[in-house]
């Protein structure tokens, strides 16, 4: 088997203190290789963001270990997680977050901004990127303008515009109708098995994490099972 | 991000809310243009100092008058009688100054002083009238020669050392019925003066030159030429008895290499209760009151600045919270605080160059049109030759613009500390 990309021992989140004191994760060990793609899944507050955003480097465990390629991250700097992320890191959020005021193409290039891209440059990317998700006619568009799978699109478009090699998905599906749903579903799997991206996807959407080759079940803080093997995607 | 790309976003940042952004803007346009007007309102005086000082031809000259009654210290007591003080106090001379004198044993004293290459003595005399070729007697008081080096003439040119000349104020013109000064050069006017004993005599004068009037005072007056100066001084003395004492209202002293050696002329003339002034001494007066009206205003101009700088902390606080999710974000996909607070500060700065760039250019817009009202032709100040209330020193606003550019920078740290600090996490979970 290949290397874990992503590693995790004994990782530990607590929020509040005292009376208000509250255990998000308790204790989670596991891997997560390359070209994998794994799906978290889980009740609502069983802890799935938080852990996503422990294994982006988006924020601290309060104990325990997440080591990228090897390496755990909490010896390295700041400034150089957020590199980090930059150029490894693809993220699609919970939500949109979409800038209204700027256009598609603006709104998906800004991780290339963040990485100091000049502008030509940036925007043959994201067309590129755009083409590839069938969004290229509407490039040039306010952000507000669009559907809502439009949008979800657009912010899979953003994820993927640095070719990042492990992508994030936190509930991708989880404002779009089922046909839409369908679209993104195909679209991530598509470049999961295309391009070698790793995927993990935080979901309850039990015909997402059918599709993933790989499923952590997710309860109060712990993960009660773990299922291999993708037992529903299409041929 | 590349700094292009840092400018240009906050470029764009700062006119997503034009409204607010322009309210701010407004704060600093007042700061910088109150600091344009004022700066330019010093440049301007000090250039017309500085151009009249060159009239004097650099002036290596001193003016010497007696300290004695003129800055009238309060004593204790009677003073003791002088023959030489009482003498000199006679009031003869000098427009109703009521000043002391200077004797011939305070000229000898001058000559003494190290540096002092030459003292001229002068005399105020004050003629009884001033008579046209028409027949006509017009009331009038002379300048001293001494001050024909800071002539400012409309034509002709200044009375000389010899022959009986003298200089016309511009508009004394009328009394010629002309408003060509051209036309009155060559003129021969009558001057009367009366005596010791009250007896009046005359003197012929040719015009030579017709002043305007500077800043200094200088040539407000009529100015007579050395010579004439003399004789008049000379017919005035007439009929005095017994052993003229001679008193002079001033002295015009040169002083080798003024520069360096000024301080100590003045120090040797304080010893013997004489006071010594350089051109740049009595305009400077004038170049005080107006520096001082100045660094008030400016003042004025630095409080609105401060003002103006709660307004940019404000401004970008309420910017900061907005945009929450969106820093959330940025930072998420890998921006660092250092940028983020790059970013923030960089609106700042932006607003800081508006409001700088639109303060400065009314500024001197402002002050440019108001100086050509104020010192133009018919304006209020418009008699006095030369005079510049205005003028345009790049060095200035250059500094101004730093300076607004600098205290908007300023301002917007706090908010930009607060940007950078933001948690990804926390703000991409802020609804
Ligand atoms: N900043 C915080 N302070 C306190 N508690 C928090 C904080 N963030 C998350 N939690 C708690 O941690 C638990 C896990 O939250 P998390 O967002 O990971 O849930 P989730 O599994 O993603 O749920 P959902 O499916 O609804 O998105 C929840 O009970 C939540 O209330
Ligand atoms: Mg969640």
């Amino acid at each position: 088997m290949s290397t874990p990309v992503l590693e995790t021992e004994n990782l530990v989140k607590v929020y509040g203190k005292g009376a208000t004191r509250f255990d998000a994760l308790k204790g989670l060990t596991f891997e997560i290789h390359e070209g994998e793609s794994v799906a978290i899944v889980g009740k609502s507050g069983s802890g799935k963001s938080t852990l996503m955003h422990l294994l982006a480097l988006l924020d601290e465990p309060t104990s325990g270990v997440v080591a990228l390629g090897g390496e755990p991250v909490t010896a390295l700097k700041p400034k150089k997680v957020s590199q980090l992320r930059n150029d490894t890191f693809g993220f699609v959020f919970q939500q949109f977050f979409l800038n209204p005021n700027q256009t598609v193409l603006e709104n998906i290039t800004l991780p290339l901004k963040i990485a100091g891209m000049g502008k030509s440059e940036r925007n043959r990317r994201g067309m590129e990127v755009l083409e590839q998700l069938d969004m290229a006619d509407k490039a040039k568009n306010k952000a507000t303008n669009l559907s809502g799978g439009q949008k979800q699109r657009a912010c899979i478009a953003r994820a993927l515009v640095n070719k990042p090699t492990v992508l994030f998905a936190d509930e991708p599906t989880g404002n779009l109708d089922t046909v839409t749903s369908e679209i993104v579903e195909d679209i991530l799997f598509g470049l999961h098995r295309d391009h070698g991206i790793t995927l993990v996807v935080v979901t309850h959407d039990e015909d997402l994490a059918a599709k993933c080759q790989r499923r952590l079940m997710m309860q109060d803080g712990e993960i009660v099972t773990e299922e291999h093997g993708a037992t529903g995607v299409h041929a | 991000m590349r700094s292009v790309d840092v400018a240009r976003t906050a470029l764009g940042n700062t006119f997503r809310s034009k409204l607010r952004t322009a309210l701010t803007v407004v704060a600093i346009v007042i700061g910088s243009f109150t600091l344009t007007l004022t700066s330019g309102l010093g440049a301007g005086v000090n250039k017309y100092v500085d151009t009249v000082v060159a009239g004097f031809g650099g002036s290596s000259q001193m003016f010497v008058m007696s300290t004695g009654a003129s800055d009238a210290e309060p004593t204790d007591g009677p003073a003791e009688y002088d023959p030489e003080a009482a003498a000199s106090t006679g009031g003869m001379f000098g427009p109703g100054s009521g000043g002391g004198v200077l004797t011939d044993s305070d000229i000898e004293e001058i000559e003494q002083i190290e540096n002092v290459s030459s003292v001229d003595p002068m005399v105020f005399v004050s003629p009884d009238f001033i008579e046209t070729p028409d027949g006509e007697r017009y009331d009038m008081e002379l300048d001293v020669p001494a001050n024909a080096l800071g002539l400012e003439l409309a034509a002709g040119e200044a009375p000389g050392e010899d022959g009986m000349e003298l200089s016309i104020p511009e508009d004394w013109l009328t009394i010629f019925d002309t408003e060509d000064a051209e036309q009155v050069i060559g003129e021969t006017v009558e001057i009367g003066i009366s005596n010791v004993t009250g007896e009046q005599s005359t003197v012929e004068a040719e015009i030579v030159g017709v002043s305007e009037e500077a800043l200094s005072g200088i040539g407000a007056t009529p100015m007579p030429s050395r010579e004439l100066n003399q004789q008049l001084n000379e017919l005035s003395m007439e009929g005095y008895e017994g052993q003229a004492q001679n008193a002079y209202t001033m002295a015009v002293v040169d002083v080798e290499n003024i520069e360096a050696s000024e301080q100590g002329v003045k120090d040797a003339l304080i010893d013997q209760d004489l006071l010594g002034l350089t051109v740049e001494d009595q305009i400077g007066a004038v170049q005080g009151v107006i520096d001082a009206v100045s660094w008030v205003l400016s003042g004025f101009g630095l409080i609105a600045l401060l003002a103006a700088s709660f307004g940019i902390v404000n401004t970008l606080l309420m910017s900061v919270q907005e945009r929450t999710r969106e820093i959330g974000l940025m930072k998420a996909l890998g921006m660092s605080s250092g940028k983020v607070f790059g970013l923030f500060s960089m609106e700042a700065v932006v607003i800081g160059i508006l409001g700088s760039v639109i303060g400065v250019v009314l500024g001197l817009g402002a002050g440019l049109v108001g100086n050509a009202w104020l010192t133009g032709e018919g304006g209020p100040l418009g008699a006095v030759a030369g005079l510049t209330l205005f003028a345009v020193d790049p060095l200035a606003i250059a500094g101004i613009t730093a300076l607004i550019v600098f205290i908007a920078f300023l301002a917007g740290t706090l908010p930009a500390a607060r940007a950078a600090k933001k948690d990804p996490i926390e703000a991409l979970r802020y609804e």
